[in-house]
């Protein structure tokens, strides 16, 4: 449950952060969000990250927390990437037809 | 025409080449890519092997298909007991025996013994599986299970053992060049994180390259690292050799790195091992029941015996021993080392973060698969270098010697290991048993078959090679679970029905692995198709696609 909840987190942290990048928000949306959505999707980011953090390692100690961190950070923000690009794949087939 | 490099702009004059004010990142660019090749095929195969070996435990279960699973795991001091009484009669006189306890993840125990040497100058060794049930050798197939893909990331094989650690060192030395070079390089590691250019030809496999190293990067810098660190002793002795000089120095240094307590001198006089599950159970009750992960005799049967019964590795992030001394006749606590000195606990956790087997299941997947992530990274790697300089062929239709050298090494070791490893595991079903020596036949099976993969390389067109091989290692992967259906008493709806997840998991990965790899036949194909239909509208046409670009 602690490994589910951590997981998700980092997807939703990665997701915002990736939302707050000017290339992703011009990939996605069209222009360039506001500087303060971006900057909420930039808190929101690191405020799930660290909240993730903060569930591992109470549950399992900073050794094994922070390895854990890292392993859902790593897989996440793969995951996050393989997401843009096949949205990317996908609305690019949709111009096309 | 000249042509000049100034931090990364090229200048042109006429007839020489001069490199003028060559940037960090240019020099860092070079470096990278050729620390990368220059052992990249050992460390793909270092990779590959060392992933699957987060799972070498069920792997070895999967490989021992007599030896039923463990519904639940076994008193250990009992197990302990039982299998003691054997070493007795098999190892007797011998200096010493240790066995690892069944766990979680582990249905038999595994144990060694130094038997009296026949020759002089001869150390006598044996090993063996038993079963936890009766004590006895287990009477399962002859198999070094996945315990050999564990040997061989870091020794290879069919050479000296040192030889072997030693060219793991350097190809870990070198990855960790192109690890610090290629972050040099990549300069925008942030800008561009969540960046991925598709379908666009070299651009394409750079940024996939790039995306597997920079998410894996904490990962991968640490696998190497502690790598490294795990054969420290081997590859920088002088420290130690300089600081630990008298016998009892070197003890006290042993004593720090290992539960495996060191034999010292035998009485001489005979004396019976106390009872070993009394020992046990004192270390169950400071650990926990099913926490104990080794037992340790030196001169059982002599007076001088001691035992030592180590915790296990389950949760916790070092490998510093922690161990219950008990004298060996008596069954009495002699000491009980709970820590070690900052240095060596420094190494324990450098060593605990390389291996993972403090990992739960989930922490156990996530290792694997960004550890796949990161052989990905050598494979893409490895194939970016053959993009790369194909389009800058004088005729790419007709490479020079070094490219095609590259080019065909990169099918053998990228697709062909994969139809090795896999022709590993089919050999452990079809070999029949029993056999003299059939472990290494499995072995021997794994080169042989990497051997006519890299035959095959060689011989076929460069791009049809690619497509073949992962053709070749799908089929032989999706067809593996149907082999162990035929050839085992465990097929998948029984193993189902058992709630044996280890062999349920074994052929749902199975499948996994040759989807993905007929996914990247596929795409192989279609861009040799892409690539010669290419060629036929315009002949001039420059010729973009290396072989094995439609892996992307």
């Amino acid at each position: 449950m602690n490994h589910l909840l951590a997981f998700l987190l980092c997807l939703v942290g990665f997701t915002a952060l990736a939302f707050a990048m000017r290339r992703q928000q011009r990939d996605i949306f069209g222009r360039p969000l506001q500087s303060t959505t971006t900057y909420v999707l930039r808190v929101i980011g690191a405020c799930a990250l660290l909240l993730a953090l903060r569930i591992l390692v109470a549950w399992q100690g900073w050794s094994l927390g922070l390895v854990m961190f890292s392993g859902h950070t790593s897989i996440t923000g793969g995951i996050v990437l393989c997401a843009l690009v096949g949205y990317a794949r996908m609305y690019a087939r949709t111009l096309r037809h | 025409m000249v042509c000049f490099l100034k931090k990364g702009r090229r200048v042109n004059t006429d007839d020489d080449v001069r490199v003028v004010g060559r940037g960090i990142r240019q020099s860092m660019s070079s470096l990278h890519t050729w620390v990368g090749l220059l052992l990249g095929w050992f460390l793909y195969a270092m990779f590959l092997t060392g992933t699957v070996s987060y799972f070498k435990e069920e792997l070895s279960q999967w490989m021992r298909p007599e030896l039923s699973r463990l519904s639940q795991i076994p008193d250990q001091a009992a197990v302990a007991q039982r299998v003691a009484d054997e070493l007795g009669n098999i190892a007797a006189g011998g200096s010493q025996w240790s066995m690892r306890l069944p766990d979680a993840r582990n249905n038999s125990v595994y144990a060694f013994w130094r038997t009296p040497a026949r020759n002089p100058g001869q150390r006598g060794f044996g090993e063996a599986n038993f079963d936890p049930a009766t004590g006895k050798k287990v009477g399962s197939r002859d198999t070094l299970g996945g315990e050999f893909f564990f040997r061989f990331h870091f020794q290879f094989h069919y050479m000296p053992v040192v030889w072997g650690r030693w060219l793991a060192g350097a190809a870990a030395m070198f990855m960790l060049i192109a690890i610090v070079s290629g972050v040099i390089t990549h300069k925008k590691i942030f800008v561009d994180f969540f960046t991925f250019r598709w379908g666009k030809g070299q651009r394409s496999w750079l940024e996939a390259h790039n995306a597997l190293a920079v998410f894996g990067l904490p990962f991968h810098f640490m696998i190497t690292y502690t790598g490294l660190v795990t054969l420290m002793a081997l590859y920088m002795p002088w420290g130690e050799n300089v600081a630990f000089k008298t016998p009892a120095e070197r003890q006290q240094l042993t004593a720090e790195l290992t539960a495996f307590i060191q034999p010292g001198k035998a009485s001489g006089q005979k004396a019976p091992l106390a009872p070993v599950d009394d020992m046990v159970r004192q270390a169950q009750q400071r650990w926990g029941r099913d926490n104990v992960g080794r037992v340790t005799a030196v001169h059982p049967g002599d007076a001088a015996a001691r035992v030592a019964v180590a915790r296990g590795e389950a949760g916790r992030v070092s490998m510093s021993p922690q161990y219950m001394e008990f004298e060996g006749t008596t069954g009495k606590l002699l000491t009980v080392r709970d820590n070690v000195g900052a240095a060596a606990e420094t190494r324990g956790v450098f060593y605990a973060l390389h291996l993972g087997r403090f990992s739960d299941t989930e922490t156990r997947w996530l290792y694997f698969l960004v550890s796949f992530m990161g052989t990905a990274m050598v494979g893409t790697g490895l194939v970016m270098w053959t993009v790369k300089r194909r389009q800058r062929l004088p005729d790419p239709g007709r490479p020079h010697f070094g490219f095609r050298l590259v080019e065909r090494l990169n099918i053998a070791s990228v697709a062909g290991l994969s139809i090795a490893m896999t022709a590993f595991l089919w050999a452990n079903r079809l070999l029949p048993q029993p056999l003299e020596g059939r472990a290494d036949l499995e072995i021997h099976a794994f080169f042989a078959v990497w051997a006519l993969a890299l035959l095959h390389a060689l011989v076929r067109p460069a791009r049809s090679a690619w497509v073949e091989q992962l053709w070749a290692a799908s089929a032989l992967l999706f067809l593996l679970p149907v082999l162990n259906a035929l050839t085992t008493q465990r097929p998948l709806w029984r193993s189902v029905a058992d709630g044996d997840w280890i062999f349920v998991g074994m052929d749902i990965m199975c499948w996994v692995l040759a989807l993905l790899h007929a996914v990247l036949a596929l795409r192989t194909a279609r861009q040799e198709a892409r690539s010669r239909s290419g060629r036929t509208t315009s002949r001039h046409a420059p010729v973009t696609v290396a072989s094995g670009e439609g892996l992307r």
